[in-house]
């Protein structure tokens, strides 16, 4: 799986991107711009797309509908909190399988706790977030302790957040109902599934780009954020560097476990109730908008701004073919050809850079 | 007269607007060890991938028994029997040998099964021509790179069996190893095998090659005798004399800086081939290179990473002190806190992030000092990045690109740079100038003398003699663990040798 022949590109006998910087300065290669704003590029294609195709009513383009906008961006918005998430792990190279199952769990704790445990508002989402923190945290140290594939270890995860759900909820889907007093939900928690500024913002898409703000920044400025870089990027030589290998690792897992316990959050405050089947397959359309978003499952590159453009593009594309009454299969579909296409623009480049698979 | 068994003339290559080839003309006789020398650019690897049908010239004619011969892919130049052996050997660690040396030419029985005997009787036959003991049984992930090496060959040989040509063979191997090698091709070249062997190590020449061609810009620099002086060889390389590759050893040294007496590693779990430092006394002062010599296996390696705490996991026994003062050296927390930095032998493996940037790779070892509060500086990165230029002369000058498309001596610049951003007081170098040519072995070397002219203690390990003998103030020779004699530099060296084979000189 190692980069090869890597010595030679140096070489002017070797043809690249990389040569030609070392003779005529500042030659990009067009393509590597392509693949790094792949998603959003992506997102632009979508949407004129979305346009054309559109059907109309009165020769207004229902695409463009401000509720159909808002749709889109709420509907994406749980898989987005994910994969922001996901995108800090897989930058380490590693995976994270048990975020969906994560969310159905966080979202019958949250219906529990406030139906029949009687726990306030705060106490609630408080608790949540450190249940889906810690199990992140408990993956992430059974995978660097004792040296595991974190595909493994989720995957393991993913079967036990599922059955403690069950658990939890007795397979039972837990109804929020809102009101004061025992059984009932502190009506404020219902905001989630509403919008805001004039009814045209969805709560839950606030949430979304919040995190994805924050998430930026912490990727981008801070020590951490390059930290993670250089543990995908190699670890062992950040080990030798001196990075905390380990509790970047393990700090990378509870921040899916961190996001998939909000997005539970958020799952619960919009559909109004918590089932141990919630979040099923979130695990796949998460990794799909990180890969699509130009971050790289060998590690050690990635952006999250691919991120939030690749999951706000698979939602729009879902959109505009469900406008177009076209069936769930041929959805799929799509999304498989878009998910190899991104895949396949990302190994061109890696090839033309001179840097292997 | 009759034509050569292999002749280039007038080959040209152009990559974009780079001119990799200027008219080349090269040819090998049958029997032939014929040694190619050049930089890294100097253009023997796109010679070498003409020969072995990777790239087909842009002017010129390849010729075989002085017939012409056009390759438009690798097959076809095995086809007419070139074998090219890459420095990635192209086997599989996780199958055996004989699976290795039958890969894609399996034999078959009657009904599509495997016949598991029938290759292990021939891969043996074919091993013990070339007079290798090794079980064809064996996975080849459990052979040294030394037998690799050999494993490699007799693959190459087994569907192309005129011409061999080998990509700096000798890189990764031991002087023992080398020396098994050597005979393998002078066993081959007598069957009538003409080899084009590609290296960096100016001092195997005369021991190996009958002939030696330099190459430097693209062109043929010159094609002299293998006994020519190193410093002729070395004028031809980089096109001006180099009358001091080594600089002057230091006048004095300081204080001392690292200080074992009597000092063993012992492992938590024993492990087969891992040579613990055992009974170790040595000294490194400030301002000192200190070179580590001995033979494969005579734990050199394991020393200087059981030192950083990289090595296996184990305890340090005996007196180990750092300034004067007794640490406990078991983490690589515990030696970056006693100012210890550490360049390991494995660039590529365990040196570099090869697909970010360059820029990014420098302040590895510094991120806690460029992100004050946690959060990253741009300002103090990009100083630390121009600190790191300054040093040492990285080309191309451009901190954005991938540090995997610079070659290899400037990427071993950027690992010394790297570590050196760390203001580290006791340098641990492991191979600190493998696959590098010679050009960057200079500057590297004059930097490594700077460096300890300012203070810096320096504990090299080297498979290169002439390395340590002329870069280092004092050498060390291991066996088994321990030091077993010192010497100063400029020594001869057939009597580190001696001493690190256990003979006396």
């Amino acid at each position: 799986m190692s980069d090869q022949k890597i010595e030679g590109t140096a070489n002017p006998a070797v043809p690249g991107p990389r040569t030609a910087t070392a003779t005529a300065k500042h030659r990009v290669d067009p393509l590597a711009i392509i693949v790094r704003f792949q998603s959003l590029i992506g997102l632009v294609l979508v949407a004129i797309g979305g346009v054309i195709f559109s059907p109309r009513r009165h020769g207004e383009i229902l695409f463009l509908d401000p509720d159909n906008i808002a749709n889109i961006v709420r509907a994406v918005s749980e898989t987005g909190i994910i994969a922001i998430g996901m995108t800090f792990v897989i930058i380490t190279a590693g995976i994270d399988l048990s975020v969906g199952a994560v969310l159905g769990l966080s979202a019958v704790v949250t219906a529990t706790m406030m139906i029949s445990g009687g726990f306030g508002l705060i106490a609630t989402i408080l608790a949540v977030l450190v249940m889906g923190t810690v199990f992140g945290v408990i993956q992430g140290t059974i995978s660097t302790r004792f040296r595991l594939e974190p595909f493994i270890v989720t995957l393991a995860g993913l079967q036990a957040a599922r059955g403690l759900a069950l658990v939890v909820s007795g397979n039972q889907y837990i109804n929020i109902s809102y009101g004061d007093g025992p059984g009932l939900a502190p009506p404020v928690f219902a905001v989630l599934g509403e919008r805001l500024f004039d009814n045209t913002v969805p709560v839950a898409t606030i949430v979304f780009i919040i995190f994805a703000a924050i998430a930026t920044l912490v990727l981008n400025t801070t020590r951490f954020g390059r930290y993670v870089y250089a543990v995908g990027g190699n670890e062992r030589a950040a080990r030798i560097s001196g990075v905390p290998v380990s509790m970047v690792k393990i700090s990378v897992y509870a921040i899916t476990g961190f996001a998939s316990a909000l997005a539970g959050i958020v799952h619960a405050g919009q559909f109004n109730f918590g089932s141990a089947n919630d979040g099923m397959g979130y695990e796949l359309t998460a990794i799909a908008a990180v890969v699509i978003g130009g971050t790289s499952l060998f590690g050690g590159a990635g952006s999250m701004v691919g991120t939030v453009a690749g999951t706000i593009m698979l939602g729009a594309l879902a959109n505009i073919l469900q406008l177009n009454n076209i069936t769930p299969a041929m959805q799929l579909l799509a999304t498989a050809a878009i998910i190899v296409l991104a895949a396949v623009l990302q190994s061109l480049v890696r090839r033309r850079e001179g840097l292997g698979r | 007269m009759s034509a050569p068994l292999l002749s280039v003339t007038g080959a040209v290559k152009r990559f974009g607007g780079v001119q990799a080839l200027r008219g080349v003309d090269f040819d090998l006789k049958a029997g032939e060890i014929h040694a190619l020398l050049g930089e890294n650019g100097a253009g023997k690897s796109t010679l070498m991938n003409l020969l072995s049908g990777v790239y087909a010239p842009d002017e010129g004619e390849i010729r075989i028994d002085g017939k012409p011969v056009t390759f438009s892919n690798p097959r076809e130049a095995q086809a007419a029997g070139i074998a090219t052996i890459f420095q990635e050997l192209d086997l599989v660690p996780s199958l055996d040998v004989a699976a290795n040396l039958f890969l894609g030419r399996e034999l078959m029985r009657p009904g599509g099964m495997l016949d598991v005997p029938a290759m292990r009787r021939e891969a043996k036959r074919r091993l013990e021509a070339i007079e290798l003991a090794i079980d064809p049984a064996r996975l080849v992930a459990d052979l040294s790179i030394g037998q690799r090496q050999v494993v490699a060959i007799v693959k190459a040989l087994s569907y192309a069996s005129r011409v061999l040509i080998m990509d700096e063979p000798t890189a990764a191997l031991t002087v023992g190893e080398v020396e098994r090698l050597f005979d393998i091709m002078r066993k081959l070249a007598a069957t009538g095998v003409g080899t084009v062997y590609i290296s960096h190590r100016l001092e195997e020449v005369p021991e190996i090659a009958d002939r030696v061609t330099v190459m430097r810009d693209g062109r043929v620099a010159g094609i002299t005798e293998p006994h020519a002086p190193q410093a002729e060889l070395v004028r031809l390389l980089v096109g001006r004399p180099l009358d001091e590759l080594y600089p002057a050893r230091a006048r004095s040294a300081g204080k001392t800086l690292l200080s074992l007496k009597d000092a063993s590693f012992r492992l938590a779990r024993e492990s087969a081939g891992w040579q613990a430092p055992s009974g170790i006394s040595l000294e490194v002062r400030e301002g000192e290179i200190v070179g580590l010599a001995g033979i494969m296996g005579a734990g050199r390696t394991e020393l200087l990473s059981a030192l950083y705490g990289t090595g296996l996991a184990g305890r340090w026994h005996g007196e180990v002190a750092v300034g004067g003062r007794p640490v406990k050296l078991e983490s690589i927390n515990a030696a970056r806190k006693a100012g210890i930095a550490f360049v390991t032998d494995d660039r590529r493996g365990s040196g570099l992030m090869l697909r970010m940037a360059v820029g990014l790779n420098l302040v590895m070892s510094v991120i806690r000092r460029i992100s004050p509060a946690g959060l990253m500086s741009p300002r103090r990165q990009a100083e630390a990045v121009k600190q790191s230029f300054g040093q040492f002369d990285i080309r191309p000058k451009n901190p954005d690109i991938a540090v995997g498309a610079l070659s290899g001596g400037n990427q071993q610049k950027v690992v010394l740079a790297k570590e050196i951003l760390g203001n580290p007081r006791l340098l641990l170098l492991d191979e600190p100038t493998r696959g590098v040519d010679v050009g960057a072995k200079g500057e590297i070397y004059a930097r490594l003398r700077a460096l300890a002219a300012q203070g810096l203690g320096i504990l090299v390990a080297s498979s290169e003699m002439p390395e340590l003998i002329g870069l280092c103030d004092r050498i060390v020779v291991l066996r088994q663990g321990r030091n077993v004699a010192e010497f100063n530099g400029g020594v001869d060296e057939h009597t580190v040798l001696a001493a690190a084979n256990g003979r006396e000189a």
